[in-house]
């Protein structure tokens, strides 16, 4: 193709989309300048693109405070078991309903597509939950989460495109069902494994719901449910500020070098947030494809 | 051997979706722990009344439709743009950068989304306001967060920040599937830039375009009550009061749960009477349809 000039609309299209994508990145990088910058200096504010006095601090205190710690092992441990289970058993599951041979096929797809548009809302879920003992147990994070009807279509659309040939040597070969799961099935899924882990790995990360209010102990609490109640904490904070300020109390001493709770904070966001903006954009080709499948079918 | 495969799946479907189904009666029913889903006295709808008779139960369910229906309308339409207009770009660099970029926020929680808003919107100090007051937009500071006259404005901005990468994945996919060869045949016949968008790219993404809106209309009755949660106060107590937040505050923090079980009942009977609807008016003006 030739190439084409520049039109008034090409440069208002640059424009607006670049624009768009610094809106995409700035508040991360807001985020970050704040928890590498000193706290008693964050407070003079006009912080924008790099630390002023640059500290390690407040990583330093998030990391050594119990609290977060035992909140970021239950966010990893949650995460690494429920995509793991997740994935495992939804694949298993997909591969059974992909065989267009199963008798009760789309009695059983049927079974598992009706909750999607009808569903009985929270309550009664809630009690399920209790009456399982569920609530209040680490359990709470996982076995609720493990099947999603969009998941199991994702996969088994992809299985259905695996050669039945591949399927059929192997049998000859003596191999069984669970054997040919996984030795062929398995290793040949990969782009669609990559996929719904991400999507279930960031639900499990990012669930902030289940620790508020379906967990009451203080060490089942996951970071996102922790950053939850700093936000309710930091709002009656900013508003006593407010109001000090307004009373014209409040003088910040610049020379004063330390942590606040805000610089924390920022921290605390930071590593909420890095470990899933570091993992997506790898894994952006296998998703494009999988959300395609999705919503196609879905 | 399969069936045994699908036992997990199958087991936990009847656990977490059609256990809660029987426990539907609960909205029926004096629900009390000891009794169990069909062990609690009858009541029959006097739940139902309960909710219609409460004097914010109108403003309740008009709040919850004029949210989700900006979402839906405004929400909807912004990855189309979106698409449309990376779908202009020739620069593939570019393009790319701004597609990752743009998935980035759909990646981060609710939690997050919201602190980030009480930093960056903050009415002393915060850049947006900072911006706008230095190059002379604004005289005085907003107050963006916690104020009835921003409230929508906050809700759908942040929703549309959220999710406009994500959901314009499809569309750029249904756009690049379009066959090159009506682009050039639209441009022998003289059509310029926006009559080729137009004629040729919004056309080529009208089914997914109509199959997404039927699936979006499933939650008019529903205006997203992480967002909400988290972004409602008191201070906007009198348009921020949805359903779903009514209910998980009725429900779960005082515990009136066969009231608040009857209020979510009527919400998922208006969005399943809206899905249908929605699906046999589609499936009659366009030949598109979910089901």
């Amino acid at each position: 193709m030739k190439k084409r000039r520049f039109s008034p609309f090409d440069i208002l299209n640059y424009l607006i989309l670049a624009l768009l994508g610094f809106s995409m990145i700035y508040p991360f990088i807001y985020i970050l300048v704040y928890s590498f910058n000193d706290g008693k200096d964050s407070m003079l504010g006009a912080l924008y693109f790099y630390p002023r006095k640059f500290t390690f601090d407040n990583y330093a205190q998030v990391f050594d405070n119990p609290k977060i710690w035992q909140a970021y092992k239950i966010t990893l441990f949650r995460t690494v078991l429920g995509t793991f289970l997740s994935v495992f058993l939804s694949t298993l599951m997909a591969y059974a309903l992909s065989k267009k041979s199963l008798p009760g096929r789309t009695f059983f797809t049927f079974y598992i597509f009706l909750p999607t548009i009808f569903s009985a809302g929270f309550i009664p879920y809630f009690i399920t939950l209790q009456k399982l003992h569920l609530i209040n147990t680490f359990w709470v994070f996982v076995i609720p989460a493990l099947f999603s009807f969009l998941h199991i279509v994702i996969i088994r659309t992809f299985l259905q495109g695996i050669p039945e040939e591949l399927e059929e040597s192997a049998r000859i070969d003596g191999y069984g069902d669970f054997q040919i799961f996984a030795r062929i099935i398995l290793p040949l899924s990969g782009p669609v494994l990559a996929t719904i882990s991400l999507f279930v790995g960031v639900a499990h990360w990012n669930d902030w719901f289940t620790g508020a209010y379906y967990v009451s102990d203080k060490n089942l609490i996951p970071v996102q449910t922790l950053l939850q109640q700093m936000l309710t904490e930091a709002e009656a904070l900013s508003n006593s500020m407010q109001q000090a300020s307004q009373n014209g109390g409040q003088t910040i001493n610049a020379n004063v070098a330390g942590s606040t709770p805000e610089s924390l904070r920022m921290a605390l966001l930071v590593i909420a947030v890095f470990p899933i903006l570091c993992v997506y954009p790898f894994l952006q080709r296998f998703f494009v494809k999988g959300t395609m499948i999705g919503s196609v079918k879905g | 051997m399969f069936y045994l495969f699908m036992l997990p799946g199958l087991v936990w479907f009847f656990l977490f979706s059609y256990v809660p189904l029987y426990g539907i009666q609960v909205a029926f029913r004096d629900f009390q722990f000891s009794g169990g889903f069909s062990g609690s006295p009858w009541a029959g709808l006097k739940y139902f009344h309960q909710f219609f008779d409460y004097y914010q139960s109108s403003r309740l369910i008009r709040n919850t439709i004029l949210i989700s229906a900006l979402k839906l309308l405004i929400g909807f339409m912004m990855p189309i743009i979106l698409a449309v207009l990376l779908n202009e770009v020739r620069n593939v660099k570019f393009k790319k950068t701004v597609q990752t970029l743009s998935y980035l926020p759909y990646f981060v929680s609710w939690v997050v989304v919201v602190t980030l808003m009480q930093r960056l919107l903050a009415q002393y100090g915060g850049p947006v306001n900072n911006l706008l007051e230095s190059i002379g937009m604004v005289k005085d500071p907003i107050q963006f967060l916690n104020n009835t006259s921003w409230f929508y404005q906050m809700i759908l901005g942040s929703d549309i920040w959220k999710n406009i990468g994500w959901n314009s994945i499809i569309y750029i996919a249904a756009i690049a599937g379009i066959d090159q060869q009506q682009y050039e045949a639209a441009k022998i016949d003289g059509a310029g830039r926006f009559k080729q968008i137009w004629h040729v790219t919004l056309p080529g993404i009208r089914n997914i375009a109509v199959i997404l809106f039927i699936l979006a209309t499933g939650s008019l009755m529903s205006a997203g009550y992480e967002q909400l949660l988290l972004l409602s106060g008191p201070a906007t107590a009198s348009i921020d009061s949805v359903l779903d937040v009514h209910v998980i505050n009725a429900g779960l923090n005082e515990g009136r749960l066969s009231y608040a079980a009857a209020v979510g009942l009527f919400q998922s009977v208006i969005a399943l009477v809206l899905i249908l609807t929605v699906n046999r008016v589609a499936r009659k003006v366009s030949d598109v349809s979910l089901f």
